[in-house]
């Protein structure tokens, strides 16, 4: 037995010898090809000229322009005037108004601690200045939110009912979910042009799959027995399903919901590209102006409304703890200080308010169901009593209404509320800029940000644009392949050189190996800096806890938030632009190295340590090699985030296909844009099949 | 009762937002800004007096310039751009049909097939150039750009290695295909695109704050020559190139015209779609931007005011219209 398994690893070792070897090869061939050429590397040109594709799209575009675009115009001014009408209501209503309906669904759903920070939240809005802003995007998500969700449901449904469009919808979701937010942007931008009403149908499409999964997940997961009890009793299939199945997956579907809304967020924001109104373009002109104060406010706008949505939809799919009957409910301050005495004298005042309340509405409500009861049993009985019974059940929302519709007169007939006071208004704006100021001066920071500026520009991103343009387009072409064939397989790797001759054949290679060299060394630096803070997060708890709070808040934050902290201290320039890419892709990577190495089981380390291994022999010898399927996955979103930050970098300087898809933008040249962003999903599509093949590789090697 | 308490609020937040009384359609236009700040002044005289003299509610979308801009006007989806720089616009000979008067003279005959609407003059008149700072020009001696290429060393960054290096054009969509001018006028430097004017503006003021040799492309009204001292390089004065367009995929005439020469004065307009202002709802927005004449010198102290002293761009519009009511009601439509 022994010598086998001897063998199987002499056999391992020298075919690991044997690869290194090859990749050694390969990679110096590539250098000599690199200095050979002196230009950069173009696909032959007979090739380029004759695939047009640019002008393939372009034509198609005018001719859709001529020919159908009353279609998409009815369509968009449907959305558009429905729009309207919200942002309208949102902007022109006495502020007041408006506060409290974001405020009282969140304080009768999330309790007090949720409503007195959407208190804050709304305080916020106004008091930076971009109340106006703020409700365009609440406007422009909440319709996204409810045609998603509407559709959303009724294709979830249809998933749960028929195994056939559940199989046929499956890869269609699958692929969905893989590609980043703005590729949806380029169709909407196609078939509808620019504004809010393409940005709306763009964000319903992207953020329809969680809850099209999550409808059809929570439909089946209905017990049998409850099927079976509910059709023993007569119900037809329709009646299953309205009465039974769906309040019951109810759960699961205000999951997507959730989701749902925290992804529409993101696009929303992210729309300003195409025109869309709201708080992204304030963002943008921020970065425009260099103005960091001014993108600060936007983006922090952006994070408090993300954790407000995010909290208010959680509270829905969450039970409620029901605690013993001994113990005071604390409503503001955390349940686990019950055992402290001037904890439980601060939450007495709160929890005799909150009976108050809760006897004023419950009377008021059956006042209100009352007068309903007496008015229509003139009419019909039965319904009568039906309606009164609907109307006492909701004790809350009555009230609510009651409050909105006693502001609204008071505004009407007494005293107009108007807009957010100006006199609230407090702008962060100046300090931070003068704080940032303040520090970019500073004579050492200034030779720290030049000197990594200079240490990434002249030995990371400089050589390996240099060597990956010059390197002939067949031979990385040819690396690629073969990669993909040993990781993936024959047809993997075909498909790879369809992709590759593609991005070749529009002319972009040049622009796709810059952008691949921007990724390549964000992704090396990602590994650099998250590696060793995954490693301290899996030694220290408390330092791990911190750190996934800051995660949880990067990873709310829509993608060019991150383009104003490296524009601060870094300016503009190609460098700014991985730095930025490092900052946003940086939160997988920490979380999984962390993961796989608290992951391996104690017994492992714990042999080890018994062996004599040292903690630094441990972590490398032990720990490390177990944890390379979850490092390697961290790598996958890595790479995946690092491409789709390339979009927006152009902002502050940064080149390849992103830059080309500005210019697509700006200069009506859709083909172009639309050829680069393609490229951009393509490369990002090629590197994820490849090291999730890997990854699936290192786990059965590893037995895991 | 949890259940019932969740659909309470879903309701709540969701039918109210739907079902409540809306008002009334107020008289809309959506706006582009501007990507450079004295657009942004000029479009923001405009707005105001739009919504705070003739009622209306201008909504701004964030949007690039250039054709991608134009054809979004041409489509409806934008109503009107402000200060469209000619010699900038690519699609203006396209688009635009008519005559660009200012003070009475007829500067250009535009025939292009309409499809957008020349709303009249935005007052201001543009130059551009490339130039260097004074304490440059003395002490390396260089007088036009024919001296720069003695000295490109001197103008060289890590990013551009041995050529020197132009703080250019940063905006793609403006088309001033600056890297063709450097390669056509044999001027060995590397044109170098920032992204947004405030970019190449922080560049160019840390150059000049640590006193180094730099070229920047700039123009005139900037608040930039008022804080530095700073000297043009004369680019060969401008001459037209035919056949320079994307339907001709380019094709330059030579070092003898465009894009090898300097920019042309720009007499500076306002665009928008024509149907919009062809309805009689807008008929007085119309006759508005038909009288608007905001000028230089004004637009210069506003420049100064907002990005020297940082201020708030609508706060700095407001007191200028506070102060001279005399310039723009003149504009007002009758």
């Amino acid at each position: 037995m022994a010598s086998r398994s001897e063998l199987i690893s002499k056999s391992n070792q020298s075919k690991n010898l044997i690869t290194y070897i090859i990749i050694a090869v390969v990679f110096l061939v590539a250098l000599w090809l690199s200095t050979q050429s002196d230009g950069p590397s173009k696909f032959p040109k007979e090739v380029t000229d004759k695939f047009t594709f640019t002008a393939w799209v372009n034509d198609g575009e005018d001719y859709l322009k001529k020919n159908y675009r009353w279609i998409t115009k009815i369509i968009a001014n449907y959305i558009k005037n429905g729009y309207y009408f919200i942002e309208d209501f949102l902007i022109d209503s006495p502020w007041i108004l408006v506060a409290s309906m974001i405020v009282l669904p969140c304080l009768i759903a999330g309790g007090l601690r949720l409503g007195l920070y959407s208190c804050f939240v709304i305080y916020f809005w106004g008091a930076v200045g971009m109340w106006n802003e703020s409700l365009q995007t609440v406007g422009l998500m909440g319709l996204s939110v409810l045609l998603c969700v509407f559709f959303g449901i009724i294709l979830g449904i249809l998933c749960s009912q028929s195994d056939r469009f559940e199989k046929f919808m499956k890869p269609i979701l699958d692929t969905m979910q893989v590609m980043p937010a703005f590729v949806y942007l380029f169709p909407a931008l196609f078939f509808f042009g620019i504004g809010g009403a393409p940005a709306i149908l763009a964000t319903m499409i992207y953020a329809m799959p969680p809850i099209i999964r999550l409808t059809n997940t929570g439909i089946r997961q209905v017990s049998e027995q409850t099927i079976e009890s509910a059709t023993s009793f007569g119900s037809s299939k329709l009646q299953l399903l309205l009465k039974i199945k769906i309040p019951l997956s109810l759960p699961s579907i205000m999951m997507g919901i959730n989701q749902v809304i925290m992804m529409a967020l993101a696009l929303v924001v992210l729309a300003c590209f195409i025109g869309a109104e709201g708080i992204g373009g304030q963002v943008w002109l921020a970065i425009r102006n260099l103005d960091v104060g001014w993108a600060m406010e936007g983006g922090l706008c952006i994070l408090f409304m993300a954790i407000m949505f995010d909290r208010f939809s959680m509270s829905f799919s969450k039970q409620e703890a029901t605690l013993p009957s001994d113990v005071q409910k604390f409503y503001l301050l955390p349940q686990s200080w019950e055992k402290y005495q001037i904890a439980r004298l601060l939450e007495k005042p709160l929890s005799i308010i909150h009976s108050i309340i809760q006897y004023v509405c419950i009377k008021t409500t059956n006042f209100v169901a009352y007068i309903f009861n007496f008015l229509i049993s003139f009419i019909n009985k039965s319904t009568a009593n039906d309606i009164a019974e609907i109307i006492s059940r909701r004790f809350y929302i009555i009230p609510s209404f009651i409050i909105f519709f006693i502001i609204s007169i008071i505004d009407t007939n007494i005293f107009q509320f108007g807009s957010f006071p100006e006199e609230w208004k407090l702008s962060i704006r100046q300090p931070i800029a003068d704080g940032v100021k303040a520090l970019t001066v500073h004579p050492g920071f200034i030779s720290f940000t030049k000197g990594l500026r200079g240490f990434v520009y002249l030995n990371l991103l400089h050589p390996l644009d240099i060597f990956l343009t010059h390197i002939p387009w067949w031979y990385t072409m040819a690396v690629f392949i073969a990669i993909s064939y040993f990781t993936v397989g024959l047809r993997f790797a075909l498909i790879t050189a369809v992709l590759l001759v593609f991005i070749g054949a529009c002319g972009i290679w040049p622009q796709s190996m810059i952008t691949l060299s921007s990724v390549l060394v964000s992704v090396v630096l990602c590994f650099a800096i998250g590696v060793p803070l995954g490693i301290i997060a899996s030694y220290n708890e408390r330092y791990r806890n911190i750190q996934n709070v800051v995660l949880d808040a990067m990873q709310t934050l829509p993608y060019f938030c991150y383009l104003i902290p490296v524009l601060m201290f870094f300016g503009g320039g190609i460098v700014s632009a991985v730095l930025a890419t490092v900052i946003y892709s940086i939160p997988p990577i920490i979380r999984l190295t962390a993961l796989g190495l608290t992951q391996v089981s104690g017994t492992y380390s714990e042999v080890s340590r018994s062996f004599g291994g040292t903690l630094i022999q441990t972590l490398n010898k032990v720990k490390f090699p177990l944890a390379v399927p979850s490092l390697v996955v961290g790598f996958n979103q890595t790479v995946i985030m690092a491409f789709a930050m390339q979009i927006v970098t152009p902002l502050i300087g940064g080149k390849g296909l992103g830059l080309e898809v500005f210019n697509g933008l700006a200069r009506s040249d859709t083909g172009r844009g639309l050829a680069a962003g393609i490229g951009i999903v393509l490369l990002a599509i090629i590197i994820d099949r490849i090291s999730l093949a890997w990854t699936k590789k290192q786990r059965e090697a590893l037995g895991l | 009762m949890k259940l019932s308490k969740t659909i309470s609020a879903m309701i709540l937040s969701l039918i109210l937002v739907l079902g409540s009384f809306g008002t009334a359609n107020a008289k809309r236009l959506t706006a582009a800004v501007a990507d450079w700040t004295g657009g942004e002044i000029t479009c923001q005289v405009a707005v105001s007096i739009l919504e705070e003299e003739l009622g209306y509610k201008v909504k701004r979308v964030v949007f690039p310039s250039g054709t991608g801009l134009w054809e979004a006007i041409a489509a409806g989806e934008i109503d009107f751009a402000c200060e469209s720089w000619p010699s900038y616009a690519e699609a203006d000979t396209v688009m635009l049909k008519g005559p660009l008067v200012y003070d009475g003279e007829t500067k250009f005959m535009y025939e292009g097939d309409g499809s957008v609407k020349l709303l009249g003059t935005a007052g201001i008149i543009g130059l551009s150039d490339y130039y260097i700072p004074r304490y440059a020009a003395e002490s390396l001696g260089i007088k036009t750009w024919k001296d720069l290429n003695k000295h490109k060393a001197k103008f060289a960054t890590i990013e551009s290695g041995k050529r020197g290096r132009l703080i250019a054009c940063p905006v793609a969509g403006w088309n001033c295909h600056d890297q063709k001018r450097l390669d056509l006028l044999g001027i060995d430097f590397q044109a170098d695109e920032l992204g947004t004017e405030a970019a190449a503006i922080a560049e160019a003021v840390a150059a000049y704050e640590r006193k180094e040799p730099f070229l920047l492309y700039l123009w005139e009204p900037h608040w930039f020559f008022g804080a530095y001292d700073m000297v043009g390089v004369q680019l060969p004065d401008h001459k037209t190139c035919e056949s320079f367009t994307e339907a001709n995929n380019w094709k330059d005439c030579g070092t003898a015209a465009w894009p090898a020469t300097g920019w042309a004065k720009d007499y500076t307009m306002n665009y928008g779609n024509p149907e919009t202002f062809a309805k009689p709802e807008h008929a007085k927005a119309a006759e508005f931007f038909s009288k608007m004449k905001f000028d230089n010198a004004d637009q210069a102290v506003m420049l100064v005011e907002v990005k020297q002293k940082n201020r708030d761009l609508k706060e700095v519009v407001k007191e200028w219209k506070d102060a001279n009511p005399d310039k723009w009601k003149s504009w007002l439509p009758n």
